[in-house]
C-alpha cells in the first residue's frame, strides 16, 4: 500500500467531501440534535453546576462536595484563582474554605465561608450548590436534620434521564452515517461518473482507494461523535478509551459503507438500501429506549458492540476490562468485514 | 525480432450465456498502432478491458510487455495510458488538478503538467475546473491524463468520436507524436478515414471473433474491388453511371470503349474502403 497514493486519493475526497450534501448533513444533524435536546430538556449550556473550591486545610466539605453525583467540583490553588473563575463564568460558584475551618465548626466555634457568585450562573444552580452547602456544613456539624421528608416519587422512576438515553441514538447516528454514508456515497458517484474506471486502471489498488474513501468519513464521524458527547454533558476523563471506541465503531461503519458502494451502482439504490437497513443499524440504540424490551436482544446487532461501550464509559464509567470483550468483537467484525471487502471481485466497481 | 508489445493469445470471455469474446489471439509490435475496429457489440471493449487488467479472461491470457496482465494488473497498468469513449475526468478539480492527481498516482514527480497540456491544445485552460470544459476539451484532457506517465503502450477507445475536426485533429497528431516516441498504441475506432490513416494494422472484431488483421493496404489488395467509375450520357441525354472493374484482362479493352463511344461527363478511380471489406467480410455495417 502506497501511502502517497492514499494522500493523492484523500486530497480528492477531502475537495468534494465539502460539496458533499452528506458531508454537511454528518455536521449539522447531530449538533442540531443535540442543541434541540438540550433546549428541550433544560440542560443547553448549563450542564452540571459547577463548584470551583480553594481549601488549603484538607475540609471534609470538599470531600463531600466532590462524592455528590450531579456536581462538577474543580479545586483552585488560592482566592485570586477562584474569583477569577468565578467572575469568568469558568465556575457557577467559587468557595472559599480556611485552613482551619474544620476543626473551628468541630469545636463549636464560629467558623466563615466566603462565596463568590458567577453572575450569569442559573438560578437552579445557585440554589442547588447553595442548599448543598447548608448539608455538608449540618453533616460536619454532625446536626440532625430538624424534619423528616417523606419523598413519594410520582410518575415513571427512570434512572436516566430522557437526554441520556437518547444519546445512544444521536452517537450511533453520528457515527454510522457519517463513517457509512461519505464512503458509500463517494464510491457510488465515482462509480457513476466512472471515474472509477480510470483509477483502476492505475497502479492504485482498490485497498488504497477504500482506505482513501474511509478516511474522510472515519475522522469526520469521529470528531462529530465526540462533539456530541460533549455537547449532551457526557464528556468522560476516560476520553482516551471513548475515542478508542469511537474510532473502532466508525472504521466498522466505513467498512459497511464501502461493501454497499461495491454492491450498489447508484446513489438512488444506496439510499434506499440505507433506509431499509436503518431500523437494523440504530436498533440497539431504540431499543434503549424502551426499558420494557428485554435489553438483551441489543447485542444481536453489529452497532450495539459500537454504542454500549461508549455508553458505559461516559455514562457508567466503565473501564477498558468492562468493555474489553466488546472491543473484541468489534475488532473480530472490522477483520471479517476487510475479508469480505478484500473477496469481492474488481468488476462489481465498474458500471 | 523485439518481444511483442501485446500479446493476446486464445482470450475468452463470457457474460453468463453469452461469449463476447471468443478464442481470439493476436500481437502488437512496440510503436505499431493496431486499429481494433467493429460494430457495437462486437467483442472491442471486452478486449480492451481484459488487455488492461480491468477483466480477467475466462480462458487465454493476455501479455503486455512481457508481463501476465491476469497476474499483476497493477505492474501492467503502471506501464499503460488508457483513454477512455466516455469523459471520465473529476470535473470539480481544475484541469491541472485532474493531471496532477493522476501523476501522484503514477508517482511522477517531474511531469511538466504546463506542456503537457500545451500538447493537446488545452494551454491557458488549465486552472479551469473540468467541468466548465467542452466535450473536445475533456476528450483532449483525457488523452494528456493518459500521457501523464509516459506509458510504454497506449489504449485509446475512440479517442475522436463526435469531437469538431480541430480537437480531432490535435488528438491525431498527439497519437503519431506518441508513436514516433516509441509507444505502442491500440486504437479502438469506428472511423474508418482515421485508421486508413494511422494505423500500421487493423483487426476487424465481429461477434467476438477477429475476422480479418493486417495493414490497410493488404486489406484492400486482399478483400477490396478496384474500379473506375464513369458517369455518361445516355441515348435519352440522361445521365447514367458505369463501373468497369479493373485488374482483369478484359479492362483495357472496356476502358478504351467508353472513351471512344460514349459521351463521358466524369471519371474516377475508386478503391474500397475499409468499412466496404468489412462488410463484405461480416455481412454488417460498422455502426
Amino acid at each position: 500500500m502506497s501511502l502517497r497514493r492514499i494522500l493523492a486519493l484523500l486530497y480528492r475526497e477531502a475537495v468534494q467531501g465539502p460539496k458533499n450534501f452528506i458531508f454537511i448533513f454528518t455536521i449539522v444533524v447531530p449538533l442540531g440534535l443535540s442543541l434541540a435536546l438540550g433546549l428541550i430538556f433544560g440542560t443547553f449550556f448549563s450542564g452540571k453546576p459547577r463548584l470551583g473550591i480553594v481549601d488549603p486545610g484538607a475540609s471534609r466539605l470538599t470531600q463531600l462536595a466532590e462524592a455528590m453525583p450531579g456536581l462538577m467540583v474543580r479545586r483552585y490553588a488560592s482566592e485570586a484563582e477562584v474569583r477569577d473563575a468565578t467572575a469568568n463564568g469558568a465556575v457557577d460558584v467559587g468557595l472559599l474554605v480556611s485552613a482551619d475551618f474544620d476543626q473551628r465548626v468541630l469545636s463549636g466555634q464560629h467558623g466563615s465561608l466566603t462565596v463568590y457568585v458567577w453572575g450569569e450562573s442559573l438560578l437552579r444552580d445557585r440554589v442547588l450548590i447553595g442548599t448543598a452547602i447548608a448539608d455538608w456544613l449540618r453533616e460536619l456539624a454532625g446536626h440532625e436534620p430538624p424534619v423528616t421528608i417523606a419523598t413519594t416519587i410520582l410518575g415513571a422512576n427512570n434512572e436516566l434521564t430522557w437526554q441520556q438515553r437518547l444519546l445512544p441514538l444521536l452517537v450511533l447516528m453520528t457515527v454510522v452515517f457519517g463513517a457509512l454514508m461519505l464512503p458509500a456515497s463517494s464510491l457510488v458517484s465515482e462509480k457513476q461518473r466512472r471515474t472509477l474506471n480510470a483509477l483502476l486502471v492505475t497502479p492504485a489498488t482498490r485497498a488504497e482507494i477504500y482506505v482513501a474513501k474511509g478516511v474522510l468519513g472515519v475522522a469526520l464521524s469521529t470528531v462529530m461523535a465526540l462533539l456530541v458527547l460533549a455537547l449532551n454533558g457526557a464528556w468522560s476523563s476516560q476520553i482516551w478509551l471513548v475515542l478508542l471506541v469511537l474510532f473502532l465503531g466508525a472504521v466498522l461503519s466505513a467498512e459497511f459503507g464501502i461493501l454497499l458502494g461495491v454492491l450498489v451502482n447508484d446513489i438512488n439504490s444506496l439510499f434506499a438500501t440505507v433506509k431499509a437497513l436503518g431500523l437494523l443499524l440504530y436498533a440497539p440504540a431504540l431499543i434503549g429506549l424502551f426499558p420494557m424490551i428485554p435489553q438483551w436482544i441489543a447485542q444481536f446487532f453489529p452497532t450495539f458492540y459500537m454504542v454500549d461501550p461508549v455508553i458505559s464509559i461516559v455514562q457508567r464509567g466503565a473501564t477498558l476490562s468492562d468493555i474489553a470483550g466488546q472491543l473484541a468483537v468489534l475488532a473480530v467484525m472490522i477483520v471479517a468485514l476487510a475479508g469480505v471487502l478484500r473477496a469481492a471481485p474488481t468488476v462489481r466497481l465498474t458500471v | 525480432m523485439p518481444e511483442p508489445a501485446i500479446v493476446a493469445e486464445d482470450l475468452t470471455y463470457r457474460y453468463g450465456d453469452l461469449l463476447a469474446v471468443d478464442h481470439i489471439s493476436f500481437t502488437v509490435a512496440p510503436g505499431e498502432i493496431l486499429g481494433f475496429l467493429g460494430p457495437n457489440g462486437a467483442g472491442k471493449s471486452t478486449t480492451v478491458k481484459m488487455l488492461t487488467g480491468q477483466l480477467r479472461p475466462a480462458s487465454g491470457r493476455a501479455l503486455l510487455l512481457g508481463i501476465d496482465v491476469a497476474r499483476h494488473p497493477k505492474q501492467v497498468q503502471a506501464r499503460i495510458g488508457v483513454c477512455f469513449e466516455q469523459p471520465n475526468l473529476y470535473e470539480e478539480l481544475s484541469g491541472v488538478d485532474n493531471l496532477r492527481l493522476f501523476a501522484n498516482l503514477f508517482n511522477v514527480r517531474d511531469v511538466d503538467i504546463n506542456a503537457l497540456l500545451r500538447r493537446v491544445g488545452l494551454d491557458g485552460r488549465g486552472a479551469d475546473l473540468v467541468g466548465r470544459y467542452s466535450k473536445g476539451m475533456k476528450q483532449r484532457l483525457m488523452i494528456a491524463r493518459a500521457l501523464v506517465h509516459r506509458p510504454a503502450i497506449l489504449f485509446l477507445d475512440e479517442p475522436t468520436e463526435g469531437l469538431d475536426p480541430t480537437s480531432a485533429e490535435a488528438i491525431r497528431r498527439v497519437m503519431l507524436e506518441e508513436q514516433q516516441r516509441g509507444a505502442t498504441i491500440f486504437l479502438t475506432t469506428h472511423d474508418m478515414y482515421e485508421a486508413d490513416r494511422l494505423c500500421h494494422r487493423v483487426a476487424f472484431i465481429n461477434s467476438g471473433k477477429i475476422v480479418a488483421l493486417d495493414t490497410p493496404h493488404n486489406l484492400k489488395q486482399q478483400y477490396g474491388k478496384r474500379m473506375v467509375r464513369a458517369e455518361v450520357v445516355g441515348s435519352d441525354g440522361k445521365l447514367l453511371t458505369r463501373e468497369i472493374i479493373l485488374d482483369r484482362p478484359e479492362t483495357p479493352t472496356e476502358i478504351a470503349d467508353l472513351l471512344a463511344h460514349q459521351q463521358v461527363v466524369t471519371l474516377h478511380s475508386e478503391e474500397a474502403t475499409l468499412e466496404d471489406i468489412f462488410i463484405r467480410l461480416t455481412g454488417r455495417g460498422l455502426a
